[in-house]
């Protein structure tokens, strides 16, 4: 695929008369296996390419993309991109493309993803239909493998070219009043383990059984990795330099000021091999180590190439997850206050206030209530709203920083007083 | 045509029990400007089919954009392999399809200007002209403007003998003006969702008013105070602001997949359940919810689903009651002999149809009353125009809703404009606390581009309407 990829990006360079340009190609073939109530529901299976071609006349850009590879799609392409850049207005923040840079070795992508195959993808699934069954209860869920491949050209030299293999699965098992759900992706096959993905849901589900209510208020939260991830999530969304400065966003005039939890330390990183990390961003930055949140100071936050110029940095963008973790575990965490609830995931979360960071959302997948130290009975879901910054100020306890996806590495987190403003009917 | 009839006799060859297949050809212009800056200005066109195999009671679907007859063949076989893999652990015993007869036809959307004919220049200029008018109010630093075109060719064709061709358009504006001060920022937008019409909406309509509209509202919101606690108040809820909580409220939990529990793992399941057909107060008497797959300008009039089931009008909640899901053949089955609503539809061709919402509305009163009438009538209440922050649970029973712009009621009065309004409530007591629906005068159309959903998630289209709407004793309250 690299050599067709960059075949066709010399074809592209011939066509192109433009001052400048971008080509990016992105390859994919996925096959998804979906399941619900212990059945198969969907199959589906394929494999798409498609060019993406930015060009630029002085400051005047336009951008065109398709799907198909033979001369005449490709002339149509360039011949789009170019009409549109000719006949557009000059765009003030337009800078020109990089040349070449310096990347990273192509990471060896997993023989064990790479070679997965449909049926046993489906055995997986058999296994986790025979143990719903076994449990008298459905579960409904997905099997996914992925495999992208990634090329990006400019006229003035940059070539990068990169690759990534993903196997996920996720499930719900319900019965009754109790749901919940275990999910998990991971760039080798070989180090996944149905077997142990099936345990951790029926450990889940034994857990919640007859779900009590109980009142609204602030309360301590152990919250789990999964749940935290979502969070985490959101708060990549509006982590950005520009929107701050503007006055937009709650980080306004906080870059190198605490402003978060002095126990929160937030990065992303190269060095780990069991996160994924590309060698380029997608506006051809190469990836490198960065932090962005040490000990609650702000030390870098994300930032297109346009800014990044204006502010005479480096562009930056999150491109995986990594939270410090602790020694703590649940057991200690529970010890540390006197009542509280164990969150399995969030749920829908959305902005209620951009500026001030508030957030709102459900609690999903099992509520368990902790008192003295126990686990006393699982609990119905409830609604929250909260600042995640301030969060992360009331972080009483953090437990092991672990995998939750091929992207994130991150801890069950103890805080106090989260506020839960409404319970919910289940 | 022709090599659509070769899939399905090959897919008939390895003995399926019904195929279809779709060609799908998109086209998408999508302009992006945020203050002044053209920060993409692009053209999507994207090509390919996929194809469904039914072989016994289970699915196979493969796509590609490779239309020889060579890559058919391999694309047709590999589908037919999927369902025999799925076969291994069928749903329910088998699935089943719900009876269909064939049709031959073409749908257009109809149209009269072609946006894809109008010069791009014109398109940016118009689009300069509301950022700049947006900018030139001081406290307003942000001002973007986002079009989407989008244009859609698609031929299907099932061993049922079913033929069609399906054109369709769509056009959307958004802009939003955001206004800053030292200590806080906020946003007002004009968005009223996507048409299924030409370039003859954008010609219709005073665009720079809107925009000078929408800067001074934005202002007037940011030095707004909010309310304190939550208290039970009246809520007077705009057809914009309702799109969205009919849509979440009631389109999503009346899609018979997830009521069957197809979607149990991502987007959730129903509370909506079988047993309450024709018994669920699920409104007050003066509330009727119709589905309508040829309405007029709505994104999900196609004249056909992607099981090539034919559009269809029929009323989901009746005087109040439950009485009926969005639905495919592959669900409508599993409750018996009925026949589908035809709501199976895929974005794209490499998309696996899944059941999706249909153009859906909340009918107009049938008395004559006005939004002002609405508001002389209310001592305590907020007014919400607009969409701002929505989340709901994955029963789709409890949720919280802000808005875009608010105003508070005193002694039939719109007294004050607010900030940082937000709403609670759940399914039944939301839409049983309905006591006034405006006459047909005040119904709006807010068609929706962004509908998530599925695994792998798929980003769907319909359209939603409703006049403007009393609901009573509703816990409202500012945000933190």
């Amino acid at each position: 695929m690299k050599e067709k990829m960059r075949k066709l990006g010399v074809k592209v360079r011939q066509l192109c008369s433009a001052d400048d340009f971008t080509l990016t190609m992105y390859y994919n073939q996925d096959t998804h296996v979906r399941f619900a109530q212990n059945g198969i529901t969907q199959h589906i299976d394929g494999e798409n390419l498609v060019l993406n071609l930015e060009v630029a006349f002085d400051d005047q850009t336009g951008t065109a993309s398709i799907n198909q590879i033979d001369e005449e799609s490709i002339e149509m392409l360039v011949h789009n991109a170019e009409a549109i850049a000719l006949l557009n207005m000059p765009d003030p923040e337009y800078i020109g493309t990089d040349g070449a840079r310096k990347l990273r070795p192509l990471n060896k992508q997993a023989e064990a993803t790479v070679n997965l195959d449909v049926k046993e993808m489906v055995d997986g699934i058999e296994l986790c239909v025979n143990n719903a069954i076994e449990k008298e209860a459905k579960v409904s869920g997905i099997s996914d493998k992925h495999i992208y491949k990634n090329y990006m050209m400019t006229k003035k030299g940059f070539q990068g070219y990169d690759e990534r293999v993903l196997f996920s699965h996720s499930m719900t098992m319900k019965k009754e009043g109790v749901e919940t759900k275990v999910s998990a992706s991971v760039q080798d096959y070989s180090q996944f383990s149905m077997e142990q993905m099936i345990k951790q849901l029926n450990d889940q589900f034994d857990s919640l059984k007859e779900p009590q209510k109980i009142e609204k208020g602030r309360m301590p939260v152990i919250m789990r990795p999964q749940a935290f991830l979502q969070w985490l999530r959101y708060l990549a969304w509006t982590f950005q330099l520009r929107e701050a400065e503007e006055g937009t966003s709650p980080y306004t005039d906080q870059l190198g000021k605490q402003f978060f939890g002095e126990k929160f330390n937030l990065y992303s990183t190269v060095d780990n091999p069991i996160l994924s990390a590309p060698l380029f961003t997608r506006d051809g930055t190469p990836t490198k180590n960065i932090s962005w949140i040490e000990n609650g100071n702000i030390v870098n936050m994300q930032c297109d190439r346009f800014y990044a110029k204006l502010k005479g940095i480096e562009p930056a963008m999150m491109f995986n997850t990594v939270v410090d973790g602790g020694d703590d575990t649940e057991k200690e965490m529970m010890s540390k206050v006197k009542r509280g609830v164990i969150l399995n995931n969030l749920w829908y979360i959305r902005p209620v206030d951009m500026k001030a960071g508030e957030w709102t959302g459900l609690t999903r997948d099992g509520v368990l209530y902790f008192e003295d130290g126990e686990v006393k009975h699982s609990v119905t879901n409830f609604r929250w709203n909260e600042i995640l910054h301030d969060a992360t100020k009331r972080i009483l306890g953090l437990g092991k920083a672990v995998q939750v996806e091929h992207n994130a590495i991150v801890p069950t987190v103890l805080f106090d007083d989260f506020n839960f403003v409404d319970v919910t009917t289940f | 045509m022709k090599l659509l009839k070769f899939a399905l006799d090959t897919a008939k060859s390895l003995g399926a029990d019904y195929a279809d297949i779709r060609v799908h050809h998109n086209l998408n212009e999508m302009i992006y400007l945020r203050n002044m800056s053209l920060k993409n200005t692009s053209q999507r066109d994207t090509y390919g089919y996929g194809i469904r195999i039914f072989l016994n009671g289970a699915w196979g679907f493969a796509h590609s954009n490779d239309l020889s007859e060579q890559s058919l063949i391999r694309t047709v076989k590999r589908a037919f392999t999927l369902a025999e893999q799925s076969g291994r652990i069928k749903y329910n015993g088998g699935l089943k399809l719900a009876p269909e007869r064939s049709y031959v036809d073409i749908y257009n959307t109809p149209y009269e200007i072609d946006p894809f004919d109008v010069p791009l220049s014109d398109k940016v200029d118009l689009m300069m002209e509301v950022n700049k008018t947006m900018l030139g109010f001081k406290d307003i630093k942000q001002a973007m403007f986002m079009l989407g075109i989008s244009k859609e060719e698609k031929l299907f064709a099932s061993t049922l003998g079913t033929m069609l061709e399906i054109n369709t358009m769509y056009i959307e504006p958004t802009f939003r003006a955001t206004a800053v001060t030292p200590h806080d920022s906020q946003s007002r937008s004009y968005r009223n969702g996507g048409f299924a019409i030409g370039w003859e909406y954008m010609e219709e309509r005073d665009w720079l008013e809107k925009a000078e509209k929408v800067a001074e509202e934005a202002i007037m919101k940011v030095k707004a105070e909010t309310l304190k606690g939550e208290e039970r108040r009246s809520l007077i809820l705009d057809p914009m602001h309702l799109a969205l909580t009919i849509h979440e409220s009631v389109g999503h939990p009346t899609e018979l997949d997830r009521v069957l529990g197809w979607e149990a793992d991502f987007a959730g399941i129903s509370f909506a359940t079988p047993e309450k057909l024709g018994k669920y107060q699920y409104g007050s008497e003066v509330v009727n919810f119709v589905a309508d797959n040829t309405l007029e300008k709505g994104l999900a009039t196609a004249g056909y689903d992607d099981d090539g089931v034919p559009n269809q009008r029929w009323y989901i909640v009746k005087d109040g009651i439950l009485q009926e899901y969005g639905s495919t053949r592959d669900t409508i089955s599993q409750l018996g002999n009925g026949l589908s609503r035809g709501c199976n539809r895929a974005t794209n061709y490499f998309d696996f149809p899944i059941n999706r919402i249909p153009n859906l509305y909340l009918e107009p009163g049938q008395e004559e009353l006005s939004p002002n009438d609405l508001i002389e009538d209310t001592e305590d209440g907020i007014y919400i125009e607009g969409q701002g922050s929505f989340s709901i649970d994955q029963h789709r029973v409890n949720f919280q809703f802000g808005g875009d712009m608010f105003w508070e009621i005193k002694d039939g009065k719109r007294v004050r404009p607010l900030k940082k309004i937000i709403y609670k409530s759940n399914n039944p007591e939301f839409w049983n606390s309905v006591d006034a629906i405006c006459d047909r005068r005040f119904f709006g159309l807010f068609g929706v581009t962004n509908c998530g959903k599925g695994q792998p998630g798929q980003v769907g289209r319909m359209t939603h309407g409703a006049a403007t709407t009393r609901f009573r004793n509703i816990r409202v309250g500012g945000s933190q």
